[in-house]
């Protein structure tokens, strides 16, 4: 059989996240463009963004990447015990980042920053909730459907799907969890730090 | 520790299939949820034919109000007092009918029918594989399609009608429902697209993954048929420019729904970036359209002229090229929209230079018919017209791509015969050729030699009436979406051309009904198919017709690419890619030699 | 198919926690240079983009072991990314006249 030395699981998801890629590069771009032809619609980000916060919840993205490569480490050795025990608490930390997002929306829009022109009432102008919201949302909606495939892979786990031999499912689920990760360092960096 | 996980398509576990063994599948399994690659090949084949039809249907209404502009149009009470009172088509409806034909026709006919069809018919069979990398992920991929044509249909139903802001969907026109008229339509319009952008995707990724991965023993990269290399460059634009369309549809959608300003320049949004967004996508999208075809051409043109293709190698650079310089051209749609004139000029220069792979191309297909033994069976008569029409529309984009020229004819009926003459000269005659080789392949019968190509003969014919003469139409400046010409003095002495396109295109229609004859009759009273009718060489014809779920009863091996026809010092002027180099029928060199 | 598998578990185990620290440390840096330094503005975009891409690079590198897979799929995942840079320069382009 003639191919790529890699398992067609795994290829497929490399070629799916590349799609991935170029789905927030027109996001981003979106961002990029509009921040470039309106700069002054723009406030510092900490006086309208919660910094401090979200600098917390970027930590637990990367803490629930660790979880997450342990796991599939264990598995790789065979180690059930081990993959459940890591499933479980990157399933946590994920959750817990979608819950720390959905609060900061709550506060934010508290304050008047809503996606919506008409009603925007914070510093900058409308553009800035624009693609504040959709970028973050469309990343907050990658990882929860991210956290929603980890039950599904834990569950799998629990019934002792996944061996030293059979662990695709597990190495799939966690490219695409370390890939909402990469997204998220870029956007964060770019939409509360720049 | 030492193997690697084991998982569904992976080649250690591939279902081949047990000669003898009854297919014990429930019908449900077997022909609607089916994951066998050559059933969803003929699920798509059936969808797109009726979008097909749906979308021929709403050019024969635009056709009919250019040609006798507001006199009723016949069974025009179907279409209700809010489209047509009295049968008389309204502006408004005349917008959703350009609109939708276009979307009709590029995203739900002719795509789906170059990549789901011949993607999923082709593939794995020309590779040697039992079936896609994901059966069930293809299942999902064609039951996600349905859904998003379904979603587009109704659309004509809801109040305001269908989408009219073209089937580019220019912002703002499109982003504020007050502009255009439609409210509904629109965002039915965005959410249908989004949700055929997924098929796509779960597509790509699937054919992707079975090229690389599934290849059987021998069959390396240049001894691929040319059908999936270009199927696979397609996979790859469509894997990296629909996304692009999605992000921007997404973000249109909340322009309509939620409020937000990404293109509506009041709050400082940018309507120029829709136009960047789009055509970003948009002109990736015309060789995703283009490129399938040109690999059926290949394939039935070397097939037809008893030669091996000329020039195999640099078929498969120039469709890597054309692949890779259709994405720094997309700025050539926007000449006119005020963008940066430094940046003209760039995309000009990129643009043309896209003409030298297609030539080569053109060339291979010439060289490979010169001093060929032709045989004109139906598929090779559309494969020739391909290439004819294709060069014409070829020549006309180049024409366009030079800046000053096409500030000229922007937005004028001649780019109107130019996408015809790419689209439907070009794509639309090779998927005929295709549907007409590998019919007998999937059914199991062949279609009406003579029916086949009365309908060729029909269609050419009318459908350079239909086209050609829109190039002097927009030459002397009819506008591209324009409802009524005769409004303006200068285009009223256009008025019988326009009546002559109408015929011609009414008589168009009419023929295509030949080939849904054709094709209906043939399914069931067609005369039987033997393996190979064509004495091709490619995989695919080893097998029965049509071949049995999991395909090949052993892991095919190939000796050599698909092109090896006329060999000198064997008495059949084919050389299949499996038949072992011994040559057990026949002889090859190698038998000579021993 | 076993080759795989040695390449990609018989290659020195990357250690995870030690990726962890660094890109946590990367993190408090970018903080520290967006808030706490008084760089100007271009300086701050520049070398905040560059920590976010060192970033990205070890996540990519280590967590998604793109470091120990065969160089054609590394090949295949990087082909895209000048595209996407392509498509936010030449729109940015057109606003810088």
């Amino acid at each position: 059989m003639e191919g790529m030395k890699v398992y067609n699981l795994k290829l497929g998801m490399w070629v799916f996240l590349l799609s991935e890629v170029m789905f927030f590069s027109s996001l981003i771009g979106a961002y990029i463009i509009l921040r470039f032809a309106h700069p002054e619609q723009w406030a510092e980000p900490n006086h309208v963004l919660n910094v401090p916060l979200t600098g917390f919840n970027t930590f637990m993205l990367i803490c629930s990447s660790v979880t997450m490569v342990k796991a599939f480490a264990a598995i790789e050795h065979g180690d059930q015990a081990g993959l459940r025990k890591w499933l479980i608490a990157t399933i946590i930390l994920g959750a817990a980042f979608v819950g720390i997002q959905v609060y900061e929306y709550i506060k934010l829009a508290g304050h008047g920053f809503v996606p919506v022109a008409a009603s925007y009432a914070a510093e900058g102008g409308p553009l800035y909730g624009t693609t504040f919201y959709t970028m973050t949302g469309f990343h907050g909606a990658h990882v929860t459907i991210g956290v929603l495939a980890l039950i599904f892979t834990a569950v799998k786990a629990f019934r002792g799907k996944y061996s030293a031999t059979d662990y695709g499912g597990v190495e799939i689920m966690g490219l695409y969890w370390h890939f909402v990760d990469l997204v998220w360092i870029i956007l964060f960096t770019i939409v509360y730090l720049i | 520790m030492s193997t690697v996980p084991i998982e569904v398509g992976h080649p250690s576990v591939q279902h081949w299939a047990e000669p003898g063994h009854a297919d014990d599948r429930s019908f449900l399994r077997k022909y609607v949820f089916s994951t066998d690659h050559k059933v969803i090949g003929c699920q798509f084949l059936f969808m797109s034919l009726f979008f097909l039809l749906v979308g021929g249907a709403l050019a024969m209404f635009i056709r009919w109000q250019l040609g006798w502009p507001g006199t009723p149009v016949p069974g025009g009470a179907f279409l209700g007092e809010a489209k047509a009172p009295g049968g008389i088509i309204l502006p408004e409806f005349y917008n959703s009918l350009v609109t939708m034909h276009g979307t009709f026709m590029i995203f739900f006919a002719i795509m789906p029918l170059l990549v789901g069809v011949f993607g999923n018919w082709l593939i794995p069979l020309h590779v040697g594989a039992a079936d896609m990398a994901f059966p069930r992920l293809n299942m999902a991929s064609f039951w996600t399609a349905v859904p998003a044509g379904l979603i587009m249909l109704a659309s004509f139903f809801v109040t305001g009608g269908a989408s009219a802001a073209g089937w580019t969907s220019y912002a703002p026109l499109s982003a504020v429902p007050e502009y255009s008229g439609v409210y509904m339509g629109q965002k039915l319009w965005c959410i249908s697209l989004i949700v055929l952008g997924f098929a796509s995707l779960m597509g790509a990724v699937n054919y992707i993954t079975t090229i690389v991965n599934m290849r059987a023993p021998g069959m390396t990269w240049m001894r691929l048929p040319l059908p999936i290399w270009a199927l696979f460059i397609t996979a790859i634009l469509v894997l990296l420019a629909i996304p692009v369309l999605t992000g921007a549809l997404i973000m249109l959608l909340f322009d309509q729904t939620i409020g937000t300003t990404f293109f509506l320049p009041p709050d400082g949004g940018q309507p120029l970036m829709w136009q960047h967004l789009f055509w970003y996508f948009g002109h990736p999208e015309v060789y995703i359209l283009i490129l399938p075809a040109m690999g059926i051409a290949s394939e039935v043109l070397s097939n037809g002229s008893r030669k091996p293709i000329f020039g195999y190698r640099f078929m498969v650079y120039a469709i890597v090229a054309i692949a890779f310089l259709g994405w720094i051209v997309w700025g050539h749609h926007m000449f006119q929209s005020g963008m940066n004139p430094y940046l003209g000029a760039t995309f000009m220069t990129s643009t043309m230079i896209i003409a030298v792979p297609s030539a080569i191309k053109v060339f291979n297909w010439l060289g490979t018919l010169y001093r060929g033994n032709i045989h004109f069976h139906t598929p090779m008569l559309n494969a020739i017209a391909f290439v004819a029409m294709f060069v014409i529309g070829g020549l006309s984009g180049v024409f366009m791509a030079s800046t000053p020229v096409d500030i000229y004819i922007h937005d004028t009926y001649f780019i109107v015969a130019h996408i015809h003459y790419v689209l439907f000269g070009g794509s639309l005659f090779a998927i005929f050729a295709g549907i007409y080789f590998w019919y007998p392949k999937f059914f199991g019968r062949m279609m009406n030699p003579v029916l086949g190509k009365i309908h060729f003969v029909l269609t050419f014919v009318f459908y350079n009436l239909v086209f050609f003469p829109m190039h002097n139409l927009g030459l002397d400046g009819m506008m591209r979406r324009i409802y009524d010409p005769n409004q303006y003095e200068f285009l009223q002495p256009l008025q019988p051309m326009n009546t002559l396109i109408s015929v011609s295109a009414l008589l168009l229609g009419a023929a295509q009904l030949i080939f849904m004859f054709n094709f209906l009759w043939s399914l069931r009273r067609g005369k039987k198919a033997p393996s190979n009718p064509w004495n091709a060489n490619s995989l695919e014809w080893t097998l029965p017709s049509p071949p049995p779920h999991g395909n090949f009863a052993t892991m095919p091996t190939v000796y050599r690419g698909p092109y090896e026809y006329s060999s000198p010092g064997r008495d059949v002027d084919y050389w299949p890619q499996s038949e072992p180099p011994d040559g057990r029928r026949g002889g090859g060199r190698e038998g000579v030699r021993a | 198919m076993a080759e795989e598998h040695a390449h990609a578990v018989g290659a020195k185990k990357p250690n995870y926690y030690l990726v962890w620290l660094y890109l946590l440390i990367l993190t408090i840096a970018e903080v520290g240079v967006a808030f706490v330094s008084h760089l100007p503005d271009t300086w701050l975009i520049l070398i905040l983009l560059f920590l976010a891409v060192w970033k990205a690079a070890l996540v990519a590198m280590y967590y998604m072991h793109l470091k120990f897979e065969p160089p054609r799929l590394v090949v295949m995942v990087l082909a895209p990314i000048p595209l996407a840079i392509l498509i936010t320069l030449t729109v940015v382009m057109m606003e810088i006249r």
